[in-house]
């Protein structure tokens, strides 16, 4: 195309671009890219990836030369209800109906490493996932899931040994010897540190586990993808595309230099480190990630030196976005996953799990499980989407645009090298304020309504109808399960199962012997997934997170916001009328580590003019009760994201009126079904605010709610 | 509303913590009408309260205060002590409400039950929260905690203040001294009474090298006392290390100064201080406020400001202004 061809679509295109700025179409993106509204073969002229081929270096265009054209993605759904007995069962179905991997997902007492009956995990226990104690849980969870044939992907970062060594016992014990073992362990400690927080032990001696599981799968469990490095949670805290794609590349080279330290050979393990991408509704962005991510792995890997070019090529699983599910219209959900999994799929994806639309609320149902699988299904079978290998290849603005978040990624992973790479970034605490700038930001376009999202900010129902969500009981579960363990407590060899622990804990101590090893004897002497956890903490000692804040990003965003300021100044006349400030504890209760709402919340408070406390996280109810006391606050806000809320919340309003402070207000955010709130205003909560609540709004009602308290309290 | 502060007086006196924390609320309160109520509850309270050390920890911000809080607190405990920590966070300004984040750092202190942790914004008081923090310390005091840790960042003023409501201050160093000794001013070092080097456990031969460095550098400096030269200790807020060493040294801290009598002379020059500062804000307050009333004030400035007035003469106008009304 000549420049004169050009010259005349810009004259054409002025004619109807608003005020003729043909410069002013298409779109910043929030990373700072800039989405252009035409792309031409000038664009791609000096791309020096345009011409390649897939299954060759530097694999921009997949990983295999054929691609989907011969075998299609996996289809692997993450699933874990509750108990081993349920969670088995919703396996066996899956597979029987077209799902070709099991994903399990852990409660949040087993991601801690905290057995069903410690004390602080009382709300925690079958909520996120299933509850695991010992291998004989392990065993039930599989019980006629052939392990030799059917790949297991286990979501374990924190308690990784026990339960790594969980599954390998249950398969010994089916008959089946650890290399014949597929699937992947999560294994990514880095990123916890960063979101999610389902860590253990501090970042050194977690490195050390990373390493240590790299090192003896290496040797024993050749089929098995001993880590699966993730961006996934950083998007759903709030990361830009590039800055999850840089971190995430970041973490991975960390990980490369980590196994490399212990005198491992690069090639002898690199093949066997997968990716896990989170995919969601920027539909060209999330392609050209997946595409930049395989130009640049293969980019770091040659740097490091590795040799095999299996070694440089970089495989992923990709999950639709949870975040990007609403409480709101929620049908809605199942088009939000297929556009999701479309851009998943033209990304060449190796596996994908696709969101049930229930899941803004709660955990899947069989119904909204079931559209999720055959979502994949129809991509699948029906479009023949799978035919063409890498379908954008070519395409003038995906190649374009590859190239564009390749560069803005690497620019952010040059930065995290100035900090003296990713344990250092993540420990200093820089990475994680990284994170939640872009968090809140994204909240405050989200607020203003620069960001639509429909049927949240946009095109709200009136009414909306209530959808059957699953519930669960927890005290139940944990019955059950407190049950189950005092029989394998009584059944085994009290004195194997103590020099088992011991061993684990000179060998931590020492820095000596491989971890996972004698995990793995342990776990055969019956030893549970709390006692491995606490004979390696007697050694190592459990992490807590420092937590620092961010202020000014939200409410930069609304300074020019009428509404925003009129409520300042409500806030500045309380002030002046009570003699201080507005003030609010912010909390989350149980094991519940995702802090990305109360972190935008608390942030966005402060710059209101609340003063806003902020509690550490996995408080037990009566540690915010008592903090809320002695801070003396006007109201609690409980932040929660992980179904816990009916048995804490209730607890936490007890404890404060045990202490004679039942003036205090209770507010909740969060995950919560519009089928708990009756109840939660029963045990006295005073507001519940739903995902998609403008923080303005919220902010608003709670000073209301304390304004309320206070004109009562005067006339008394 | 009925005067409720002989009942809240009686059950801090019961050690109940809910009413620690109002009656600390009723001091910062800034609203004038709580000002009688907040007075009546110290004089209440202060034939219970003095028995306390008070102790001031200040350093950088990132030297790891709240986590050698969190230990030492913790170490005091053991003891036999009864811990209050006030933490003073400046960062908030008066446009916006403040974020305060310290029990995240001291969560196993903010849970044992013979701690009390109380954070405060600094946010709007005249003359800074410090003038709070004083007042709340002799709250704990009566309230049976008998260690009581003021905890402020050093940015500048703060220090002083602190230094000036405490027994024994602590400054808190990082191990890397060199550059970072030039940056506090020498008036902060002097303030001084036991110098606390964190951090060792990342690096215990720079840690080593601060101690020294800052060690030579306190010849330089006045001792603050003749009978007391301040010490240099290294410890590891996170481990542990050194911990018991500091606390030792924070005892013969109060022996030695008790055995001479400063202990007693440095606190009644703390309370004569801290009147006569009352006392300079009350009167610059009202100086102000009279001044004011017929927009003299403002008239005189503008001439000061435009050069038509000398400042010395216009100070002896506006002053004769104030004599004439104080009626």
């Amino acid at each position: 195309m000549g420049s004169s061809d050009l010259a005349a679509w810009q004259k054409a295109a002025a004619k109807s671009a608003p005020g003729g700025q043909v410069d002013r179409l298409g779109w910043q993106t929030p990373e700072g890219l800039k989405l252009n509204a035409l792309y031409t073969a000038a664009d791609t002229a000096n791309l020096p990836h345009a011409n390649t081929l897939p299954g060759f270096a530097p694999f921009v265009r997949g990983p295999q030369a054929t691609m989907y054209a011969v075998r299609p993605w996996t289809i692997r759904q993450y699933a874990g209800f509750s108990t081993a007995e349920e969670s088995n069962a919703f396996y066996r179905q899956a597979l029987a109906g077209g799902g070709q991997g099991v994903s399990v997902a852990f409660d949040l007492a087993t991601h801690r490493g905290y057995d069903s009956d410690h004390l602080r995990v009382v709300g925690d226990v079958g909520k996120a996932g299933v509850a695991i104690d010992s291998v004989e849980d392990m065993k039930i969870l599989f019980d006629q899931i052939p392990l030799d044939k059917v790949s297991v992907s286990m979501t374990m970062n924190g308690a990784v040994l026990p339960v790594l060594a969980g599954y390998i016992v249950a398969a010994e014990e089916q008959g089946v010897s650890p290399e014949k073992l597929s699937g992947t362990i999560q294994n990514d400690i880095l990123k916890e540190f960063m979101v999610r927080n389902t860590y253990i032990y501090p970042p050194v001696p977690s490195m050390r586990i990373v390493a240590d599981i790299i090192e003896y799968t290496a040797k024993h469990l050749p089929k098995f993808n001993s880590i699966s490095i993730s961006g996934y949670h950083m998007q759903e805290a709030g990361a830009t595309q590039a800055l999850e794609l840089a971190f995430t590349l970041a973490d991975g080279r960390e990980y490369v230099r980590v196994a490399m330290a212990r005198g491992m050979d690069i090639d002898d393990f690199a093949g066997r480190l997968s990716f896990f991408f989170c995919i969601g509704m920027n539909f060209y962005l999330e392609i050209a990630k997946l595409r930049a991510a395989r130009l640049l792995w293969h980019r770091i890997m040659q740097e490091l030196g590795a040799k095999y070019p299996r070694s440089m090529m970089l495989r992923t699983h990709c999950q639709t976005s949870g975040w990007s599910l609403t409480e709101q219209d929620p049908y809605n959900n199942v088009v939000r996953t297929t556009i999701e999994a479309m851009a998943a799929v033209f990304g060449g994806t190796q596996s994908l799990h696709t969101n049930s639309f229930d899941e803004a609320i709660a955990l899947p149902s069989d119904f909204s499980a079931r559209i999720a699988r055959n979502t994949q299904l129809i991509l699948q079978e029906e479009t023949h989407i799978t035919n063409v290998v890498d379908p954008w290849g070519g395409s003038y603005m995906m190649e374009k645009l590859t190239q564009d978040m390749a560069d803005k990624a690497w620019a952010i992973m040059q930065d995290v090298e100035k900090q003296g790479g990713m344990t250092q970034a993540v420990g200093s605490g820089w990475a994680k304020l990284q994170i939640e700038a872009c968090a809140a930001d994204k909240q405050a376009r989200i607020d203003r309504g620069a960001d639509v999202i429909v049927g949240v900010n946009k095109y709200q129902l009136e009414n909306e109808a209530p959808v059957d969500v699953r519930s669960i009981d927890n005290a139940a579960v944990r019955d059950a399960q407190l049950a189950r363990l005092a029989r394998v407590k009584a059944a085994r060899n009290a004195a194997a199962v103590q020099q088992a622990l011991a061993a684990l804990t000179t060998a931590a101590k020492a820095n000596t012997g491989n971890l996972l090893e004698l995990s793995i004897a342990a776990t055969r002497a019956r030893a549970t997934i709390g006692e491995i956890s606490d004979a390696m903490e007697a050694a190592f000692g459990r992490y807590r997170a420092t937590t620092s804040m961010l202020s000014g990003v939200y409410g930069a965003a609304f300074d020019m916001d009428q509404e925003w300021q009129k409520l300042k100044a409500a806030i500045d006349a309380f002030a002046r009328r009570e003699g201080r400030r507005p003030r609010i504890l912010i909390a989350k209760l149980g094991q519940d580590g995702h802090d990305r709402g109360a972190k935008v919340v608390a942030t966005a408070f402060a710059d209101l003019g609340f003063d806003v406390d902020v509690g550490p996280l996995f408080q037990t109810p009566e540690e915010a009760a008592r903090q809320a006391i002695e801070n003396d606050v006007h109201a609690v806000g409980i932040s929660t994201l992980a179904a816990g809320h009916l048995t804490l919340v209730p607890q936490l309003i007890k404890a404060l009126r045990a202490q004679g402070a039942s003036d205090i207000d209770v507010f909740v955010g969060g995950v919560i079904p519009a089928q708990d709130y009756a109840a939660l205003r029963q045990a006295g909560v005073c507001g519940v605010f739903g995902p998609g609540s403008v923080i303005g709004d919220t902010a608003r009602s709670v000073l209301s709610a304390i304004e309320a308290r206070r004109a009562t309290a005067d006339r008394r | 509303m009925a005067a409720p502060s002989a009942d809240l007086a009686k059950a801090v006196l019961a050690r109940d913590r809910r009413a620690l924390a109002k009656a600390i609320t009723l001091l910062e309160s800034q609203r004038d009408t709580d000002a009688a109520d907040a007075h009546n509850l110290l004089d209440a309270l202060l034939a219970h309260s003095g028995q306390s050390l008070r102790i001031g920890i200040s350093g950088v911000p990132g030297v790891g205060k709240s986590t050698l809080i969190e230990s030492l607190g913790l170490k005091l405990i053991e003891q036999g002590h009864k811990v209050a920590v006030l933490a003073i966070d400046p960062s908030s300004t008066l446009s916006r409400g403040s974020i305060l984040g310290d029990k995240t750092r001291m969560d196993r202190l903010s849970t044992h039950p013979d701690a009390f942790i109380r954070p405060t914004p600094s946010s709007g008081a005249l003359g800074g929260v410090a003038a709070r923090s004083r007042e709340a310390i002799l709250l704990c005091e009566a309230a049976g905690y008998d260690r009581v840790i003021v905890e402020t960042v050093g940015i500048g003023q703060s220090e002083s203040a602190v230094a000036g409501m405490t027994d024994v201050f602590l400054l808190l160093q990082l191990p890397n001294a060199g550059d970072e000794l030039q940056a506090i001013k020498k008036g902060v070092l002097e303030l001084a009474d036991i110098f606390v080097v964190n951090k060792v456990d990342l690096d215990d031969t720079a840690a080593a090298t601060s101690a020294r460095q800052l060690q030579s550098a306190l010849h330089m400096l006045r001792p603050r006392h003749a009978a007391w030269a301040p010490p240099v200790l290294t410890v590891s807020a996170l481990t542990g290390l050194g911990l018991e060493r500091l606390t030792a040294e924070i005892d013969r801290y109060d022996e030695v100064m008790r055995g001479n009598g400063h202990f007693v002379d440095n606190r009644r020059g703390q309370n004569l201080a801290w009147m006569q500062q009352l006392i300079d804000e009350g009167l610059a307050r009202r100086f102000r406020s009279a001044a004011a009333l017929d927009g003299q004030y403002d008239a005189i400035a503008r001439q000061v400001s435009d050069g038509d007035l000398s400042a010395g003469a216009a100070a002896v106008r506006l002053l004769t202004i104030f004599d004439s009304r104080r009626h």
